[in-house]
């Protein structure tokens, strides 16, 4: 089951500390909600252990996240795979930044799920991605914020 | 709009004609719709009254839909109101059980019977959110057959007092206002229909009906009336005239759980589509294997089958409501609305439950959103006329006078 979301926000911070922080590891991990255990494992890359949970169905499920296509400071690409739980994942996202002092993120992003998961719909998980992405992005902006004061 | 739904609208503007203030409207639904999708799942989940419903409508402008203008409503047609609940009924019974009783049960019962003093006072207040009504028939003694009721009222001073029992009462612990029915202590006969503050000392929620086999979205209650004070100005119509506010509310009420099982079937659709269409077992998708398509097949002729039942129903009830000195248009308005009621609510059962089956084993998971449907839509075929008393309506309407099965 496929699902595309699409979104923007603005970040008030210059577009190339957005964009240093958003393809470093080491701060997305920070970031990352429901995260069990992150481990950084290079520049490009992380494995977390997250615990996904949409209504009661919860599923702790093994991601690795890589950064690629990087074109500072413009935009990047940030892939996800994971499995766990009878549920397996894939997304692939493109954000893209615009703006000088305030910073607007555009991002698109292509999930593939499969598996226990996918039996919800793309109805109720659209609704439950789009609620959960919204948590990621104000722990980003609110990390990058915080990270550039 | 979601796409089936913005069909329905689509065949409905071509063939009967939409207003764009129409067509606005249900834009305006369907945003509403989206955004109660993952309250409703995880209400569903938590086995709670889904507390969204409300606060979405209210702030979509949207809890006075088939209310005149006049009182803050949005002045809807019958046909625009039958719309509005299909959408909602993609979201499943308990939403359409919130909005129906709300809405046709109750702020069109005061529309209908109401005086201008009545309508002034409650019909601006429901459609803004400020009240939020019950309809108080049904009791433990007396469901399909309401002579049975026990429900009894005297007359005091400034007005009435009631005493009694109603039960399976929907939106029942979370009213501020309850039309309910009452016999005159001691005389059986000549029922009458009060609108009843939940406030008024006397009337308490003496349990919460939890222990249902789907419907956990939707409030229900048992509640209690200890010589609860009503105002002589409350008193819904004529006195002793109340069996007839009673029949006219259930026809309304009818009309909104026949459109919102076109939702739900609308949404067993989806769902089937999609699991059909991603889902591999003997190595093809299972949307290939014909036994599967067998099922879709007949969802979506469910679907059309139920449609313009409930259309019809519904412009004959306008029809209707326009020449009220013509009983013969009344008639046949109950008539249609008995049938869509019957037809749909049992081919949105049947969708529910073939939509169970395509899915298999993760269909018989109650977090299956349409296992969802499958327990929340068996109760359309028992609430608002069980499908005996529709089959005893339609049959009565046919064979004339002198044929029907209860008094």
């Amino acid at each position: 089951m496929q699902l595309h979301l699409t979104g923007s926000t603005n970040i008030n911070a210059k577009r190339e500390r957005v964009f240093q922080l958003l393809t470093d590891p080491n701060f997305i991990a920070t970031t990352l909600p429901d995260a069990v255990e992150v481990a950084v494992l290079d520049r490009e890359s992380l494995e977390a252990k997250l615990k996904v949970r949409v209504a009661l169905i919860s599923s702790s499920v093994k991601v690795l996240l890589r950064v690629a296509d990087r074109a500072p400071p413009a935009s990047a690409r940030l892939l996800a795979e994971g499995s766990g739980s009878g549920s397996t994942l894939k997304i692939s996202s493109t954000f893209s930044l615009e703006g000088d002092g305030t910073t607007k993120m555009s991002w698109v992003a292509d999930a593939e799920i499969s598996g226990l998961m996918a039996g919800l719909g793309s109805i109720v998980l659209r609704g439950f991605a789009e609620k959960k992405v919204s948590e990621i992005f104000a722990g980003i902006t609110k990390g990058i914020e915080g990270a550039s004061r | 709009m979601e796409p089936l739904f913005e069909s329905s609208v689509r065949e409905v503007s071509r063939l009967v004609g939409l207003q764009e203030k129409e067509l606005a409207l249900l834009e305006v639904a369907d945003r509403a719709a989206n955004e109660l999708v993952v309250s409703e799942f995880e209400r569903y989940i938590e086995r709670k009254f889904n507390d969204k419903v409300p606060e979405v409508l209210r702030k979509y402008h949207l809890l006075g839909v088939p209310i005149s203008e006049k009182y803050g409503g949005r002045g809807a047609r019958q046909l625009l109101q039958a719309l509005f609940m299909e959408r909602l009924g993609q979201l499943g019974l308990g939403v359409i059980t919130f909005a129906d009783v709300h809405q046709c049960l109750g702020s069109l019962t005061i529309q209908d019977w109401g005086s201008e003093e009545q309508k002034n006072r409650y019909l601006t207040k429901a459609a803004s959110g400020d009240a939020v009504f019950a309809y108080a028939l049904t009791e433990p003694e007396a469901g399909s057959d309401p002579v049975s009721i026990k429900t009894t009222y005297i007359k005091d001073g400034s007005g009435f007092k009631i005493s009694g029992e109603k039960y399976l009462i929907s939106n029942g612990s979370i009213a501020t206002n309850l039309i309910v029915f009452a016999y005159p202590e001691g005389t059986p006969k000549e029922l009458s229909a009060f609108i009843v503050d939940s406030k008024e000392d006397g009337f308490s929620v003496d349990m919460k009906l939890e222990e249902k086999m789907g419907l956990f979205t939707s409030d229900t209650a048992l509640l209690s009336f200890d010589d609860v004070h009503i105002a002589r100005e409350d008193l819904l119509g004529q006195e002793g005239k109340g069996l007839h506010v009673a029949y006219s509310a259930l026809l309304n009420g009818r009309l909104g759980v026949a459109s919102g099982c076109l939702g739900v079937m609308e949404d067993c659709l989806n769902q089937v589509k999609e699991r059909a269409t991603t889902r591999v077992q003997h190595g093809k998708l299972i949307g290939k294997h014909q036994l599967v398509q067998r099922h879709i097949a007949t969802i979506a002729s469910n679907l059309e089958s139920s449609r313009w039942l409930v259309y019809r129903a519904a412009m004959k009830k306008t029809e209707a409501e326009k020449s009220p000195s013509d009983p013969g248009l009344r008639l046949e308005a109950d008539r249609q609305t008995a049938i869509a009621k019957y037809v749909s609510s049992r081919l949105a059962f049947d969708s529910a439950d073939r939509a169970v089956q395509v899915f298999g084993g993760f269909g018989y998971s109650t977090v299956s959103p349409v296992a969802k449907h499958l327990v929340d839509t068996r109760v359309a075929r028992i609430y608002e006329g069980t499908d005996e008393i529709m089959e005893l309506k339609i049959a009565s309407s046919i064979l004339g006078k002198g044929f029907e099965a209860y008094g």
